[in-house]
């Protein structure tokens, strides 16, 4: 409700908090000094790789950067990809919204642990998540012999590409939900429940609603992530372009081959998927200020008319 | 509908919010929880509406015993003190919430939903305010759409959390002129939190005074105020007078 109380400061007060700035803020050339490191820092790290990468992309001119395109292995490796994207980013949308929901709404032993346990992939080598999953499914694994016999195969195929993209990426979804939905409480919850309203019902008309914009922020950290994987995936992948190679193998595979040129191609696509998703990201967040603004100023609008009187009559 | 409570206790780890209370309400009646902050009112309502539930003891709807029973089985209409009302849809779409939840085969049409939010608009003098969102609407006129929703599911029981705590004096009063006579009007069956005892005198045919988790006393409004039951009502009593 902060922004309920900001709505009573008179429209002159940013210009108070603004003038606060100036006045603990550093000496001018020391703020023109940090923001030039910061600029150069971006330039050199950032915005130069990206051109880089478009650049050789282009090296051997435009006929050949689409030519890569009808390459059956190149295809393959972007449709494997998708592939992945599709499947783990469903799921961890059902594991991000159940997990966050029992962590938020439910108290229970274990609580504490399953919350760390949603961190583990953050900080634990993707390699490791991948090597689990060969020591779990692969021929000499734990399942192993199982899995044979009944003639499944999850190491060196799409499941365990599946499996070690899903455990990298699960704790994006969960994570984004869980302050969100820490902060909003459960009292909309509690009001939809005794107005006979299911569990499901909850969740898409009262929970969901309230919480799109920052699983819609999860969403799209999970697809980067899911396209973008590259250690677990090369653990638990084959490797075969054209069967196994997402494109992050892909481009190693090519790069080893020195077939720079298309190295690039293949990069480059992955990177202007990385851009359209950072502008969904960036449109989402504006959405997401613009209807709070919206909101804001309907309000300040409502407080000027005659409405509030006419309660009272 | 009549509500009986028996043996009811409900600890917060070994703290006793709610301990051992024994409560009768008649139908019709309106009964009033008045106590000081933090003896357990608003937790004996919630464990009544479901929300929350005892360690022991029981609660019968008109001698269904619906312990066991989840919220959203009980129905009980339930007005939450800070109203709780959905701030993503309209004014319209919050008191409609209710009946639109319900299974397809019981549902009302959109036109009959319709027909039914906006009687009940003009029932809590707020036509013509049915596109709004709740933070386009005043504490006091909140408040009402809180009650509007919680009638629009045609409760046996309405249970109010310190309905008018958030408003001001004048507002207050007014509101509570609208309960008696809501109350007069339809006999809903209301059981209501205050920690105002000129409220819980003024509105309510009977005062349950709350200290501890434990009923202290029962009775009639005149009963209460002339025979305090033991010191802490009297004290208690007398601090606002
Ligand atoms: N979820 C909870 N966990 C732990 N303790 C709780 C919880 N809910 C309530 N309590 C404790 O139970 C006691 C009774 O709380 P309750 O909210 O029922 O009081 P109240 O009579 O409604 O007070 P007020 O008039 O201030 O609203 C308080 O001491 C409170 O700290
Ligand atoms: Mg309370």
């Amino acid at each position: 409700m902060a922004s309920f109380i900001d709505l009573h400061h008179p429209p002159g007060s940013d210009r108070r908090a603004d003038r606060m700035v100036r006045s603990t803020s550093e000496p001018l050339w020391l703020r023109r000094l940090l923001i030039g490191i910061v600029l150069a820092f971006f330039v050199l790290f950032l915005a130069l790789p990206l051109i880089v990468i478009f650049q050789g992309a282009l090296e051997k001119g435009f006929g050949y950067f689409l030519h890569n395109f009808t390459d059956h292995d190149i295809l393959h490796s972007m449709l494997v990809t998708l592939i992945v994207a599709l499947i783990t980013v469903p799921a961890n949308a059902l594991f991000g919204i159940a997990a966050a929901w029992a962590i938020t709404r439910f108290r229970f032993r274990g609580r504490q642990l399953l919350l760390a346990l949603i961190d583990l992939p953050l900080w634990v080598s993707p390699v490791i998540g991948g090597l689990v999953y060969v020591l779990l499914y692969g021929r000499r694994g734990y399942f192993g012999p199982w899995l044979q016999a009944h003639d499944i195969r999850i190491i060196f195929a799409m499941p365990g590409i599946v499996l070690a993209t899903t455990f990298v990426t699960f704790p994006f979804v969960a994570r984004s939900l869980i302050p969100l939905m820490q902060a909003q409480g459960c009292e909309e919850e509690e009001a939809a429940l005794t107005l006979g309203a299911s569990g499901f019902e909850i969740l898409r008309r009262i929970t969901l609603p309230k919480i799109r914009w920052g699983f819609f922020y999860g969403l799209i950290l999970c697809n980067a992530r899911a396209m973008g994987e590259f250690g677990a995936v090369s653990v638990v992948s084959a490797k075969i372009s054209g069967k196994t190679n997402t494109m992050p193998l892909e481009i190693e595979r090519l790069y080893n081959d020195y077939l720079f040129a298309s190295a690039f191609t293949v990069a480059a696509a992955l990177s202007l998927l990385s851009l359209i998703t950072l502008l969904l990201k960036t449109i989402a967040e504006w959405q997401n200020t613009r209807q709070l603004e919206a909101g804001r100023r309907a309000l300040l609008e409502s407080s000027i008319d005659t409405i509030p009187s006419k309660a009272n009559a | 509908m009549s509500i009986e409570i028996t043996a009811l206790s409900k600890s917060f780890g070994d703290f006793p919010a709610v301990n051992n209370v024994n409560l009768k309400v008649e139908t019709g009646e309106m009964v009033a929880f008045l106590g000081p902050s933090g003896s357990g009112k608003t937790t004996l309502l919630r464990i009544i509406a479901g929300l929350e539930f005892a360690d022991s003891g029981n609660i019968f709807f008109s001698g269904e015993d619906v312990s066991e029973k989840s919220a959203n089985e009980r129905k009980a209409g339930f007005v939450f003190q800070s109203y709780a009302l959905f701030n993503h849809m309209t004014i319209f779409e919050n008191i409609a919430f209710g009946l639109r939840v319900v299974p397809r085969n019981k549902r009302l049409s959109k036109q009959e939903i319709r027909e039914c939010v906006l009687s009940l608009l003009d029932t809590i003098q707020l036509s013509g305010l049915e596109n709004r969102f709740p933070v386009q609407l005043s504490g006091g006129q909140r408040q009402r759409v809180a009650f509007a929703r919680a009638l629009a599911v045609k409760p046996r029981v309405l249970l109010l959390d310190e309905p008018f705590g958030a408003l001001d004096a004048k507002v207050r009063r007014e509101l509570r002129a609208w309960l008696s006579e809501f109350h007069n009007k339809t006999q809903l069956t209301s059981l209501f939190v205050t920690h105002d005892q000129e409220e819980a005198f003024e509105v309510a045919n009977r005062v349950v005074i709350i200290h501890n988790g434990t009923i202290q006393q029962i009775g009639y409004p005149d009963e209460v105020r002339s025979k305090p039951a033991n010191s802490f009502i009297h004290d208690f009593l007398a601090l606002d007078i």
